[in-house]
């Protein structure tokens, strides 16, 4: 898998395209990403590349995140490592980051740590893209907005349950095992789930704004954090 | 409130939208860059239209009284609305696309309604507007 960015969902609007029709698009912000760490399988057992993205000031960081990003915190511990001989990782040098997430690699990182990557390089003649994001919560909800069940009758008899499951159990898909059938859709929490939307095309890129407009939709609130990276599924 | 970001690229978009791409402007004659009149409810307007036929293509034009606009930014679309033997006939246009060649303001009319749905229930000489000085 290809490395790519983190950034947010700034919103939706309609961009015209090459032919003059009109297309539905996404304006994604991404990075610029400071790179933070390489990870190698001698040292991790993989291949990826940690970014962070979004600067957060020192005074709400926390030691360790100052630490993960700065090469020249000192502590005691730090010491004593160099003394025992330890080769300590290289370090960003950066401020400390908002969010830090790691892009799995197939191949060893052509990137160096500290390094600033940016929707121009990182995205450069890229057609499409997969964006990871959270979708909307909405909270426990019943099986009609959750599975998309249609319901009981409103009439016929149907007394105050009009919005229920029904019956659960059923003699033909689980041959009479007295319970219900093992993933048996039922009312429960939805949204708020990691969800991968693949191969959205790449419309427009705005390096000056570090910005990427994809057409469609790309999941969660406007704001909200989206990992970008280029498609295998073309 | 929206996004400043989102404006932008309207802007942008808005800007683009307005000129037409090399090849049309040379089948049809007419300048790249293009100028979207200010439109206003009520206005008779002549909409030039591309219309692409294989690797060739003209222009069309429709004309008639604005009757509604709605959207903003790149999505804004204005519906226009004429007699054509005795039927009436609207149209909407998206009027930042950039398939739209060119759009005249022939003449602006009197109206107290944002929406003049009022003239769909008209026929004849009732559906004119007092012209605007």
């Amino acid at each position: 898998m290809p490395l790519g960015l983190l950034g947010t969902k700034v919103g939706m609007t309609q961009v015209y395209d090459s032919n003059g029709d009109a297309a539905p698009v996404t304006v994604l912000q991404l990075g610029p990403c400071p790179v933070l760490q390489i990870r190698t399988p001698e040292r991790d057992g993989y291949h990826a590349v940690q970014v962070g993205f979004k600067d957060k000031s020192r005074k709400k960081a926390s030691r360790a995140e100052r630490g993960h990003v700065a090469s020249d915190l000192e502590s005691k511990r730090k010491k004593k490592r160099i003394n025992s001989g330890v080769v300590l990782l290289p370090k960003a040098n950066v401020e400390p980051q908002r969010f830090i997430r790691e892009f799995r690699l197939t191949k060893p990182a052509t990137v160096a740590v500290g390094e600033k990557l940016t929707v121009g390089t990182v995205f450069k003649d890229v057609k499409a893209v997969d964006v990871i994001g959270t979708t909307k919560g909405r909270g426990f909800s019943g099986v009609i907005k959750r599975w998309g069940f249609g319901g009981l009758p409103a009439a016929h008899g149907a007394k105050k349950v009009h919005r229920e499951v029904g019956s659960t159990a059923s003699l033909a898909s689980n041959r009479g095992s007295g319970r219900p059938k093992k993933g048996k859709k039922l009312p429960g929490q939805y949204g708020s789930e990691r969800v991968t939307v693949r191969n959205l095309e790449v419309i427009r890129i705005d390096e000056e704004n570090n910005l990427l407009l994809v057409r469609g939709a790309v999941p969660g609130y406007n704001n909200g954090l989206v990992m970008v990276r280029p498609t295998n599924k073309l | 409130m929206r996004n400043k970001l989102i404006t932008l690229i309207e802007e942008q978009e808005k800007l683009k939208a307005g000129n037409l791409t090399k090849t049309q402007s040379e089948l049809i004659k007419m300048p790249m860059e293009r100028t979207i009149p200010k439109i206003e409810i009520g206005d008779t307007i002549d909409v030039h239209t591309w219309i692409e036929l294989g690797e060739k293509g003209r222009t069309q034009s429709f004309s008639g009284t604005v009757i509604a606009k709605k959207g903003e930014g790149t999505r804004e679309m204005i519906t226009v609305r004429r007699i054509v033997q005795g039927e009436g006939v609207e149209r909407v246009f998206p009027i930042h696309s950039p398939k739209i060649s060119k759009i005249e303001v022939k003449r602006g009319g009197v109206v107290r309604r944002a929406k003049l749905y009022y003239l769909r229930d008209r026929v004849g000489k009732a559906t004119r507007l007092r012209e605007k000085k």
